[in-house]
């Protein structure tokens, strides 16, 4: 079989979203992608954080991270794709590579624990790429104001802090659209 | 020819024929297309390569052909950057600095806020 070719091949774009373990991330890109979220696995290498019991200085060793992504079609030239990855200080390496090009990031954030979107936040704020903190809102309603939410996250002002349902398709565009406006702003004030 | 495990671990060895420099660390959003070549010379590939080949007569990106394939993401990204430096398939890269500009921000709001 000779395999026949199609020609459209659209620009891609991309739209990272981040956060830890369990807050949502992969609820949120099925809620709006267009293809059922697909999975797929990269390895990195870290160095693992204990010392062992016969006190051998700590081995790198590899470690195997889901990614799961879907899309949006946004007109015949443009693709959007949405990222999701867990976030922790030690997949930075992959960060790096994930977001290197990305649009903007939305970290989400599970108020019961707020300290694992951390490394995320930082990661963003320190990569200088535009990011947006969404709480995602589990029971319905928040459990902390979003006044102590911002201070616990020690994220300025310029970071947009809204809530949204992970569930919801239209909240997660909007959410989305909070992340785009972020970069539209940083890009006509630059 | 039994170069699948060299092909998994080594592929650089595999591109001796290299026409051009490809950058190994394609974006995973990149997206790829089998070129005339590469659905010509399809019967000739082996394992990856042909299913990669087979798999990218539809437009799609490095993530898509990893997780449809259940390669990691890096071994796709590898595959894929040496298939585009022997001319099977063409790939389309993310445009540098498309964040900072804003009419092309302000055009993905409008379709994104189209959506319902
Ligand atoms: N009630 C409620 N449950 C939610 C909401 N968002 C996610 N969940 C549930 O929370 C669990 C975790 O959500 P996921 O989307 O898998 O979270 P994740 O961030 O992708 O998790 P990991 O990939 O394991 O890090 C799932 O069982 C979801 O169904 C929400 O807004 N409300
Ligand atoms: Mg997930």
């Amino acid at each position: 079989m000779k395999p026949s070719v199609e020609s459209r091949t659209p620009t891609p774009v991309k739209i990272i979203i981040a956060g830890g373990f369990g807050v949502g991330k992969t609820t949120a890109v099925s809620s709006i992608s267009e293809i059922t979220p697909l999975r797929t696995e990269a390895a990195i290498t870290t160095a693992s954080e204990d010392v062992d019991r016969t006190g051998h200085v700590p081995e790198k060793t590899t470690t195997t991270v889901a990614l799961d992504f879907g899309c949006i079609t946004i007109d015949d030239d443009i693709k959007l794709y949405l990222f999701g990855t867990p976030g922790q200080d030690r997949f930075g390496f992959m960060w790096r590579d994930l977001a290197r090009g990305a649009l903007g990031a939305l970290v989400i954030v599970d108020t019961r624990r707020i300290d694992e979107c951390y490394p995320a936040v930082d990661y963003f704020e320190k990569a200088g790429l535009p990011f947006v903190v969404a709480v995602n809102l589990f029971e319905g309603r928040l459990s902390h104001a979003v006044a102590d939410i911002r201070w616990a996250l020690a994220i300025g002002d310029h970071v947009p802090l809204i809530t949204f349902d992970a569930r919801a398709k239209l909240s997660v565009r909007d959410a989305l659209l909070t992340v785009l406006r972020t970069t539209l702003e940083r890009a006509t004030s630059q | 020819m039994p170069d699948r495990d060299v092909s998994l671990l080594r592929p650089y060895l595999l591109t001796s024929g290299r026409t051009e420099p490809i950058d190994r660390n394609l974006e995973i959003e990149t997206q790829v297309l089998t070129s005339e070549l590469g659905a010509a010379s399809y019967a000739g590939l082996s394992f990856e390569r042909r299913d990669i080949v087979a798999l990218c007569t539809k437009t799609m990106s490095v993530a898509e052909v990893a997780a449809i394939l259940g390669l990691h993401i890096g071994v796709a990204r590898v595959l894929v950057a040496d298939l585009a430096a022997l001319g099977y398939v063409v790939v389309h890269r993310p445009i540098a600095g498309l964040a900072g500009d804003p009419a092309m921000i302000e055009r993905i709001i409008r379709r994104l806020e189209a959506i319902s």
